[in-house]
């Protein structure tokens, strides 16, 4: 909603020049760290690439997180996830708790396929980060409810969600099955990589969640006629 | 990249480098021409491996190349020496593989050149965190073993001045602390290594344990070990004189005669502080603890028919600064003036041969799976962030 009105706003420029906020105006580009884009020539953009670049001349840009890097091994999913995972603000923790993950994700795989005959190899994913990306998706629910009150009554409705929305509520899910639901001494790392393990396989408790949440939304179609958006 | 290609362009440049040196040292070439020559099957297939498996025949060709441990014997050459990280490395990739390189290649040669009816030498591996002392220690006791020696490896000394949770009196001696629980450990994993030879050593002395168990002269040494490792109590002791033991009998002229390598990882640990306290809270000195005292006498070298490979290792040690890594600031005044004589061997992070060979090990067997860490720009960006420090590039590697 913001972006779209950012079009009709007036050239704005702050009073005060602060060096970062958490809230901008719409007025504010996103930056931009891939340095590939950069690198195309200028015969090679196409018309929404040249627009954008026409506009960061005269348009302010954002100021970038200290986590995002011009690498290309920087993921923002897997920033995401470090930030959901973060308490009391102890990034320094939760990315080792991710790293350490990924890193005993790709130790299983990697033991599976050396020890595996040479048919079956093929079959064995060992890349840890489409492994998460594939689990993620698997958990990610695909319809949700929503609590709307008619006469005294409040109704659950099922109700169409966006992409963010099942993003977070995917990784919300996963985080809470591994704090709550699971043995008091093992490590994060460890609960973690098992329950996305099992989410790539379209197994183990989140996936079980998401099941019972399009039940529920099934159960309750008839509803739906109660969302006016 | 070119595999095929590559091998062929350095298999020229090997050969052109051989014949310059050819007129050199006959014996070299011919060693390394049967080398070559014995593994042309895996050589044509991987330039960072070598099916030479025997520390005794590495020489600089071997330079970078990694060769396996046999997985068989593992369990009885380091049973508590090799690091924790190669050991999950090895659990994953199903083999163990050692990078040979050049201190490792150094030191060997020191010890086939040595004259072991002189009092043994010591030799001390240096060098920053992550470079690499403890693996090439572990090459050499495998050089040893095969040779056929006897190995007296400490795992980490650092263990053994620092959180302890038994602390008793020392039966023995008034002002001594023992430590049962890592001596005993300590004696288990001596007896995997060394089974052969413990049949074969005889006791010189009675030693009296208690008032009802003693151990006669003339037993043999394995009798000794199960008294520690059954007597928990009196491990510590056995210890000391276990150590006894075998300083008076390396290296005799006798049948029996064997050659004696003792290897203490983290040895500035003996001459440091510990955090160790006694009942009135205060702090344990390094010589009150029995087998820190044993040790520090088997280290001095008072005795023959053996060799001293010794590390200096800055993690785990105590109360040192970080940038902390020459022998001088880690062992401090005592423990160097004890240490004098001794060869320095200095250990650094990867050349760039090495480097590659890593990589390409990596590579092989599937560690990289990131596809930007398998493109150029992605293995300059590895060396910039690792600046080629061997720990640095594992840690990176294993979440990529």
């Amino acid at each position: 909603m913001a972006a779209s009105i950012s079009s009709l706003l007036k050239p704005w420029i702050p009073r005060l020049s602060l060096v970062r906020w958490t809230r901008y105006n719409p007025y504010y580009l996103e930056p931009e760290p891939n340095k590939d884009v950069y690198m195309i020539p200028e015969s090679e953009l196409t018309p929404e690439q040249k627009q954008l670049k026409e506009e960061k001349l005269t348009r302010p840009i954002k100021a970038a997180l200290s986590s995002t890097t011009s690498s290309p091994f920087d993921d923002p999913v897997i920033s995401k996830f470090i930030n959901m995972i973060m308490q009391d603000g102890n990034k320094v923790l939760s990315t080792e708790i991710v790293t350490q993950t990924l890193e005993a994700i790709k130790r299983r795989q990697v033991e599976k396929y050396h020890k595996a005959p040479a048919a079956e190899r093929e079959a064995i994913e060992c890349n840890p980060y489409t492994i998460f990306h594939q689990a993620l998706e698997n958990c990610k629910p695909v319809i949700g409810l929503a609590n709307i009150q008619k006469g005294s009554r409040t109704y659950q409705v099922p109700i169409p969600l966006t992409e963010k929305r099942r993003r977070f509520l995917a990784m919300k899910w996963i985080i809470t099955e591994c704090r709550d639901n699971k043995h008091r001494r093992t490590h994060m790392y460890e609960k973690l990589s098992q329950e996305l393990l099992s989410a790539f396989a379209n197994e183990g408790n989140v996936i079980k969640r998401k099941h019972e949440l399009h039940k529920m939304a099934e159960a309750n179609r008839a509803y739906a006629h109660f969302r006016w958006w | 990249m070119n595999l095929p290609r590559l091998y062929h362009r350095l298999r020229l440049t090997v050969v052109q480098v051989r014949s310059l040196h050819g007129s050199s040292n006959v014996q070299q070439v011919e060693t390394a021409a049967v080398a070559a020559e014995s593994d042309p099957v895996s050589s044509q297939f991987s330039v960072f491996r070598t099916s030479e498996n025997d520390p005794a025949c590495h020489t600089d060709l071997h330079a970078g190349q990694y060769y396996t441990l046999p997985t068989a014997q593992l369990r009885t050459l380091f049973p508590h020496g090799l690091p924790y990280r190669f050991q999950m490395q090895i659990k994953t990739f199903n083999e163990a593989c050692v990078m040979v390189r050049q201190p490792a290649l150094e030191l060997i040669s020191y010890l086939k050149k040595a004259d072991y009816s002189r009092p043994a030498l010591r030799y001390i591996l240096y060098g920053e965190t992550g470079c690499g002392k403890t693996m090439s220690l572990c090459h050499a006791l495998h050089f040893c073993a095969t040779q056929g020696w006897m190995v007296l490896h400490i795992p980490d000394a650092h263990l053994w001045v620092k959180n302890c949770r038994e602390l008793l009196p020392s039966s023995s001696r008034p002002g001594r602390l023992d430590q049962p629980l890592q001596a005993s450990l300590w004696l288990k994993n001596f007896k995997t290594t060394n089974d052969r030879f413990l049949s074969k050593i005889k006791t010189t002395q009675r030693y009296v344990w208690t008032k009802r168990e003693t151990t006669e002269e003339g037993r043999p040494l394995g009798e000794l070990v199960d008294q520690g490792v059954a007597r928990v109590k009196s491990s510590s002791d056995v210890v000391g004189a276990l150590l006894r033991e075998l300083r008076l009998q390396a290296g005799g002229a006798a049948e029996g005669a064997f050659r004696l390598a003792v290897a203490v990882d983290g040895v500035n640990a003996l001459w440091g502080r510990t955090t160790l306290k006694k009942e009135d809270k205060s702090e344990v000195l390094p010589e009150e603890l029995t087998l820190v005292h044993n040790l520090r006498k088997m280290l001095r070298n008072d005795w023959s028919g053996g060799a001293i490979l010794t590390t200096l290792s800055h993690t785990g040690s105590l109360y040192k600064p970080r940038s902390a890594y020459l022998p001088m600031e880690l062992l401090g005044e005592e423990g160097f003036d004890t240490m004098d004589p001794f060869v320095p061997v200095p250990v650094s992070s990867y050349t760039e041969k090495e480097f590659e060979s890593c990589y390409l090990y990596y590579m092989d067997r599937h560690w990289l799976q990131h596809p930007h860490s398998q493109t150029e720009e992605g293995k300059k960006e590895l060396i910039f962030l690792s600046n080629r420090n061997p720990s640095i590039l594992e840690r990176l590697c294993a979440t990529l």
